[in-house]
């Protein structure tokens, strides 16, 4: 008996030798990351991770892209009834009210840092100077990003430590800082097509840089210096002069569902893979179609009517038919009000039967009867009907228009061409292919308004009117606002994990 | 008593008879029957020939036949539920024994962790639930079985779905984190709480709920429930024990007479209730009264709930074979449960089959072995009916909103489908939706066991619980559902399929060295010792397809290679390895029979925790002061056996995902992206439990106990972000934070019988528990409860806040509409208030049971009060601003527009206006049964019963159920008690049958 008590005592013994080490089994740990060689799949895949993240925070319409339009004079996301009032997320960026408690706000600021953080982490894990050069470009991108809606700009320097208090750049330093990086990297960059990040592209943020300093030094007064416009028009004419570009015939091409192929223009777009892998490129037409229309949309934001009338009635940017959209569904791109048709030219009608006709007139809150049909609508990327959830349409960062029409800018700030070209000259160049007339002269007002015509919804419009002094003024369903919203508020979920770091002024 | 002369007359005549027998043999064999004061069989008594070992069981029937020495004089009969019983031979070999009901159950043995132990040597609070407690009627998994039953523990159905999940929290919920579901075990087996069920998410529509983990046992097969509730029970169970245990026992083969037991129901089902909603002439009236235009008056009267619900049939057929003797015992039995959901198509199929045996083994008997092997399949066709529904609704709420003068036909008889239109048809949605899991699931566990002597025994336990499931499911092409519906002008075929695996693994080795002995007259002992190691798997794998063409009906799962290649997706995970080993003992000590003591502890490593922090120890102390036995209370009858209890001990919760303590990179397409940063310190959330009890005996037959506790969980655990810039993969690491889970409450529970007469008993249960629940020393505030719905994006209705209950309500206080306006108006604009909790703070139980001669009646009601229910299926499908989209509107929220002068433009905003008292009292099941007793030859025994399963209940709570709990977490964090268009639920009418041969 005491022998099969020992020998029982024993088995548990033995089995008892468990260390109790964790398998993983369908996750790597950080040490099998490392494990490979620069020429291993490691690096590239944690840079797809890198590009992956940018998707978000530029494409959907609840991140950058709404701090930068809805905040703006030509969008808004009016509250109609059942749809759209969504804790009052919409109306608060309008009418400038918003706090440091804005959910798409904090969730932009975050999704924006982990751009960053995916690119600086890939860097422990032995990539190719150009992977390197790639990472660093996309974090640049992100890190202007941030720097143009917060002012502050964390950054983490060992990416493998979760203790590590994130430093912060901000304002001037933080622009010089990403100049550096620019430079830096300028070499390593490829000269590859502009859905991946590539020499041209990284030279266009320069200019884009160069040309908000002055802001980012003092957004409320801010002195542009000649040396900074020198700057962007240097860049500018590298770009028009080398870069092979040119403005592409017809306008909407450049936002088509195969806008990687029809556009002569974009010098670096996001990749949307349709079907397979894509941003939420699809919601620029969603977030504005009515119900009835097709694509069935969420009939949501419009644009307002003084925008509206800053057009020409035959400027091709306002819109009209688009092969492959209107013989497909009766819609129309560019901007659309009145009555809406089918392909069939059979008048559409609402929800409650009455007919589908956008009025001009919008509200920040909707009370008519007429509440589904308000607003003029905006289709700027034309719907992919074919790729289901996924679209094929690559997201427009940067594009040749902008390059000339900051150059133009640049010129009238102050700066000076050595090529002599004047800053009239590139807008009409712009004016041109929009089928307007020449203009005989430009100001700055001008050319606030032509940057709006030409890049409505394209997530530029804030940082326009911030940098024309426009941003705090009244507009339609919009009083002045106090000087505080020149920037947004630290989410109050970052303030708290970061000491290092202090809540905006006024919030 | 009142039998006895009867008995003894019959013995007298029966002795005469067998007396020549009795002197022939050396051993002697003694038949007889057990039956309790109404005459009715005692299945399962223990009968002993006292000062020998030969003992049985009595069979269904309550008939024994039992060989005994010759030189037995005397039988000891006992079962749970009544008073032991001593019966002298005096040569008989046939008798006849009535044994007399008691409800001291003192005596009655009950099963602890890793053992058992007398009721009266108990220092913890544990319940025991025996199977003629169970609740009645159709039930599918064992939770059910015990809902309100047991003081302090609160069951729901978190919707109406057969075969659907439950919540259930055992004293409040310790953890701000998912994991506040018990431990459960089946005779020693401890389960993942895991379902093999793989999720699948609908386009457009959102993630359907969760399977129940539980559904592969067959409620038929389980003896009795235990639930350890305090520290001192529950300790033992360590890093797992925090949410307290749930220990299962299923029913035993008994030696005697092979039976063979056939139960078979037959129920029906039907809507508990229907939320009115306009009629198609209510609607026409509403579209003029409005200005709408009348286009939207398609001119029929239809009901959208009336078109997707059904009167549905169940079937359960149960079968069990017992056979055995003293030496080796069996029970094989079989289940086919076949139960129809009320929502048209849905069905939840059970087919389970269980094997039990034990055997003794070598002249001694010395050595044993018990072996236990539960297999099943359910297969369940699901209802498209999502936790998060958006702007076109899941099933509910398109049946709830959609225009009652639409036909759900066209004339030609085809469905009336829109293309394009956000109105989806729910006839189509069902037609057009076909979900199908199967979860398959084998538990075997053998256990030898070697007895040293009377006293000590070792006992080895290996199981493997390995349950893997399959779900295939697929959108036709023809329902207009966004990223489903075909459209031909761009060459979309449209149609969505998938396939999903899953594989669960549980594998368990447990040693334990048991010693139980009177050490002296005074001192009795109870001990065991162990070891245990365990190891969790859990991997998977899915693929799906989309735009397909139609071939009949053929599935498009079954032919996904027909879609292009960019079509078609597929993914595979496999979550790391969890070992846990521990060690533990426990030790029970008992003095003079006045005083109790009870030790125990707990070590446990897991390969979860992290490397600083390996191993968590789990202690616990009790005592107990059998304050009757005293001289001083020796005469005192009025209230007896009274004991006091007090018990101190630390218990653990370790559910956070496996490999949280690593820095881990997860793969993307083509991308590897960091998810989590180790966290070396990563352990266990860990539960203090004060419990102060008092056990007592009134009125000679009613037992109360009263518990007071105190729970205090701390360390947290936490995905907590870091700062900005951070990982892409949400970002995190598993922190223990600060703060502290506090659950204080009062329980009480009464049960006996209150009326014993020849013909007639009243057995009354009654028991209230009084729960408070607050969240401290917490320094962030993170929001839950997740409200969707068109207009609702990024609305919430919870918070986790300091000083307040978990999951509080957080809104913006609705005051009413404003009559110049006619938009709501929210005191303070947009600002939010505590608008109450969601967490019941008194919970109650109530079952009665009479029987009149071979009539028995019974009744179980269960409530919870105190709490309020968000009804998010009123804010996002029923409100007045549906009237002008094309949808119906709620017949109360009509009328209160139209008095109150609501406009149509009011906007949507999750507010108190949706906020509802969740008080109800529930009859939850009521039974009629008529026992027939013996058909001629044929059966030995047999009863028929009738069975209602929610028959009516109490509440001012206007949506489904008050008893809801629809899945709204954000991120990791549980929400509670809100409803959103879930599977409604149903009241049910069962018809049975029961016999034996």
């Amino acid at each position: 008996m005491k022998r099969i008590l020992a020998a029982a005592i024993s088995l548990s013994v033995l089995a008892g030798c468990t260390k109790l080490d964790e398998k993983l089994n369908g996750q790597v740990a950080e040490s099998q990351v490392s494990s490979g060689s620069s020429s291993s799949g490691n690096a590239a895949a944690l840079l797809q991770a890198t590009y992956d993240a940018m998707l978000g925070p530029f494409q959907d319409q609840a991140r950058l892209w709404a701090l930068q339009e809805h905040s703006s004079d030509e969008c808004i996301g009016p509250t109609r009834a059942g749809d759209w009032d969504d804790n009052g997320v919409w109306r608060v960026l309008h009418r400038h009210q918003w706090d440091a408690t804005h959910a798409f706000a904090a969730d932009t600021y975050t999704d924006l840092g982990k751009v960053v953080f995916a690119a600086t982490d890939l860097l422990r894990f032995n990539p190719t100077p150009q992977q390197a050069a790639e990472a660093r470009f996309l974090r640049a991108y992100a890190n202007y990003s941030i720097l143009d809606c917060w002012d502050q700009v964390p950054y983490r320097v060992n990416t493998g430590d979760p203790r590590e208090i994130p430093g912060i750049r901000k304002g001037t330093e933080a622009a010089d800082y990403i100049l550096s990086e620019l430079t830096a990297i300028m070499n390593d960059l490829p000269t590859s097509a502009a859905n991946k990040a590539n020499k041209n592209a990284a030279k266009v943020l320069m200019m884009k840089v160069y040309l908000n300093k002055a802001v980012y030094a003092n957004r409320q007064n801010p002195t542009f210096a000649a040396a900074d416009m020198n700057q962007v028009i240097t860049i500018a004419n590298d770009i028009i002069a080398n870069g092979g570009y040119s403005l592409t015939p017809n306008f909407f091409d450049n936002f088509a569902p195969t806008n990687n192929v029809l556009s002569t223009e974009n010098i670096w777009t996001a990749e949307n893979v349709g079907g397979v892998k894509s941003g939420n490129v699809r919601s620029r037409w969603f977030c504005t179609l009515h119900y009835n229309q097709n694509p069935s949309g969420w009939n949501g934001f419009t644009t307002l009517s003084d925008f509206y009338d800053k057009f020409d009635a035959n400027d091709t940017r306002r819109g009209g038919d688009y092969a492959g959209v209107t013989d497909v569904s009766g819609l129309k791109v560019g901007l659309l009000v009145g009555q809406q048709y089918n392909q069939n030219g059979v008048a559409l009608t609402d929800r409650t039967g009455a007919p589908l006709s956008f009025t001009r007139e919008v509200k920040s809150v909707e009370t008519g009867s007429n509440l589904e049909r308000t607003g003029i609508r905006v289709v700027k990327y034309a719907p992919d009907y074919t790729s289901g959830d996924n679209s094929n349409n690559d997201y427009v960062y940067f594009r040749l228009a902008d390059v000339m029409l900051m150059k133009a800018e640049a010129i009238l700030r102050g700066g000076t061409d050595p090529n002599g070209q004047t800053a009239v000259a590139l807008v009409n160049a712009v004016r041109t292919r929009a089928g307007v007339a020449a203009a005989t002269s430009v100001t700055l007002d001008n050319l606030l308004d032509e940057r709006g015509r030409e890049f409505y919804w394209e997530g530029w419009r804030r940082q326009d009117l911030v940098r024309f002094g426009k941003f705090l003024g009244a507009w339609q369903e919009k009083d002045a606002s106090d000087p505080k919203y020149l920037i947004y508020p630290i989410p109050a979920r970052s303030l708290a994990a970061n000491p290092n770091m202090i809540q905006n002024p006024g919030y | 008593m009142n039998a006895t002369p009867l008995a003894k007359k019959l013995a007298s005549v029966l002795l005469l008879i067998a007396a020549p027998l009795i002197m022939m043999a050396q051993q002697k064999t003694i038949t007889g029957k057990v039956t309790g004061e109404n005459g009715s069989a005692v299945s399962g008594a223990s009968v002993l020939a006292k000062g020998t070992k030969a003992g049985t069981q009595t069979a269904a029937d309550g008939t024994f036949s039992l060989s005994v020495p010759d030189n037995a004089t005397k039988l000891v009969i006992s079962s749970v539920g009544f008073a032991e019983k001593v019966v002298s031979l005096n040569g008989q070999t046939s008798v006849s024994v009535t044994l007399a009901a008691s409800s001291d159950q003192m005596s009655d043995v009950v099963v602890i962790g890793y053992g058992s132990a007398r009721k009266k040597d108990l220092t913890g609070s544990v319940a025991t639930v025996t199977s003629k407690d169970f609740n009645k009627g159709t039930n599918t998994a064992p939770e059910q079985l015990i809902q309100g039953k047991v003081a302090g523990v609160q069951v729901i159905n978190n919707s109406g779905a057969p075969g659907g999940g439950t919540t259930v929290r055992i004293r409040g919920a310790s953890s701000i984190r998912g994991g506040n579901t018990p431990l459960y075990v089946i005779d020693g087996v401890p389960l993942d709480n895991r379902s093999a069920r793989p999720g699948y998410s609908l386009p457009d529509i959102g993630n359907t709920p969760d399977g129940n983990p539980l559904n592969f046992i067959n409620p038929n097969d389980i003896a009795s429930i235990d639930v350890l509730k305090d520290a001192s029970a529950a300790a033992i169970y360590g890093s797992r024990g925090a949410n307290g245990v749930v220990l299962i026992t299923t029913k035993k083969g008994k030696s005697g007479q092979p039976s063979l037991d056939f139960s078979i129901s037959y129920g029906s089902s039907s809507l508990l209730k229907k939320i009115e909603v306009l009629t198609g002439d209510q609607y026409r009236a509403a579209l003029t009264k409005f200005g709408i235009n009348s286009s939207n008056d398609k001119g029929s009267n239809v009901n959208g709930m009336d078109a997707i619900t059904r009167n549905a049939p169940t079937k359960n057929i149960s079968v069990a074979m017992n056979s055995g003797n003293e030496n080796a015992r069996h029970r094989l039995s079989m289940g086919v449960l076949d139960q129809d959901g009320i929502i048209n198509k849905t069905n939840f199929k059970k087919y389970s089959a269980a094997l039990n045996s034990s055997y003794k083994f070598l002249e001694s008997k010395k050595l044993g072995m018990d072996v236990n092997i539960i297999t099943s399949q359910t297969i369940e066709q699901i209802a498209p009916v999502t936790n998060n529904a958006g702007y076109r609704g899941s099933l509910i709420g398109q049946a709830l909103q959609w225009n009652p003068t639409k036909p759900f036909y066209n004339t030609n008889g085809s469905l009336n489908i829109t293309k394009g239109s956000d109105q989806i048809n729910p006839v189509a949605m069902i037609e057009a939706y076909h979900d199908k899991a199967t979860v398959t699931t084998a538990l075997a566990s053998i256990a030898p066991y070697y007895k040293f002597n009377k006293d000590l025994e070792f006992k080895m336990q290996y199981s493997i619980n390995y349950s893997t499931g399959l779900r295939k499911a697929y959108i036709s092409n023809w329902l207009n559902l966004q990223g489903v519906e075909r459209d031909s002008a761009s060459g979309i075929r449209g149609g969505v399929a998938s396939v999903g695996q899953n594989e669960l693994i549980t594998q368990q080795l447990t040693n334990t060295l048991s010693y139980v002995k009177e050490l002296s007259k005074n001192v009795s002992l109870n001990a065991v010792a162990g070891y245990e190691f365990m190891r969790f798997d859990n991997r998977g794998s899915s693929q799906s397809g989309k735009n397909f063409d139609n071939y009949g009906d053929v599935p498009y799962y079954n032919y996904m290679q027909y879609v292009a290649p960019v079509d078609r997706g597929g993914s595979s995970f496999a979550t790391p390895t969890v070992d846990l080993q521990s060690y533990f003992a426990r030790a029970i000590v008992g003095i003079k029979e006045k005083y109790l003591l009870t030790a125990t502890f707990r070590a446990d490593g897991s390969s979860k925790f992290g490397s600083n922090n390996k191993y968590g120890y789990f202690p616990s102390f009790a005592g107990a002061w059998n304050i009757s036995k005293e001289d001083f209370l020796k005469n005192f009858n009025a209230v007896k056996n009274i004991k006091l209890r007090a018990s101190w001990g630390l218990t653990g919760n370790q559910e956070f995902p496996a490999g949280a303590s690593r820095g881990i990179y997860n793969f993307g397409q083509g991308s590897l992206f960091q998810y989590s940063f180790g966290n070396p310190d990563l352990k266990w959330e860990s539960t203090a439990t004060t419990d102060f009890g008092a056990d007592l005996t009134v009125l000679k037959r009613i037992n109360v106990s009263v518990d007071y506790f105190n729970r205090k969980t701390k360390d947290l655990i936490f995905p907590t972000g870091i700062g900005d810039p951070v990982p892409v993969g949400t970002a995190i690491t598993w922190r223990n934070i600060a703060g502290t889970v506090e659950n204080k409450g009062l329980e009480m529970s009464f049960a006996g019988t209150a009326i014993m007469k020849k013909d007639f008993t009243l057995d009354l249960g009654f028991n209230i528990s009084f729960l408070k629940n607050k969240l401290t020393d917490f320094v962030q505030t993170i929001p839950t409860g997740e409200i969707s719905g068109s207009g609702l994006t990024g609305a919430y209705s919870q918070l986790l806040i300091n000083n307040q209950p978990l999951n509080v309500f957080y809104l913006k206080r609705y005051m009413g509409i404003d009559p110049q306006t006619g938009i709501s108006i929210y005191e303070g604009g947009d600002a939010k208030f505590y608008a109450g909790t969601p967490n019941p703070t008194t919970l109650l139980g109530f079952s009665a049971r009479a029987g009149y001669k071979k009539l028995t009646a019974e009744l179980n009601f269960n409530g919870a009060f105190g709490h309020k229910i968000y009804n998010n299926t009123a804010n996002a499908v029923l409100g007045l601003k549906n009237l002008p989209s094309d949808r119906n509107v709620a017949s109360t929220y009509y009328n209160q527009a139209v008095s109150q002068g609501e406009t149509l433009a009011n906007p949507v905003s999750a507010s108190t206006r949706y906020l509802e008292k969740g008080d109800y009292l529930k009859l939850a099941n009521a039974t009629v049964s008529y026992n027939i007793g013996a058909i001629g030859k044929i059966t030995k025994s047999a009863n028929v019963y009738i069975t209602g399963q929610n028959l009516f209940v109490i509440t001012k709570y206007s949506g489904f159920d008050p008893e809801v709990n629809t899945n709204k977490q954000i991120g990791d964090i549980p929400s509670y008690g809100i409803e959103h268009t879930p599977y409604p639920s149903s009241r049910t009418v069962t018809l049975g049958f029961n016999f034996s041969f």
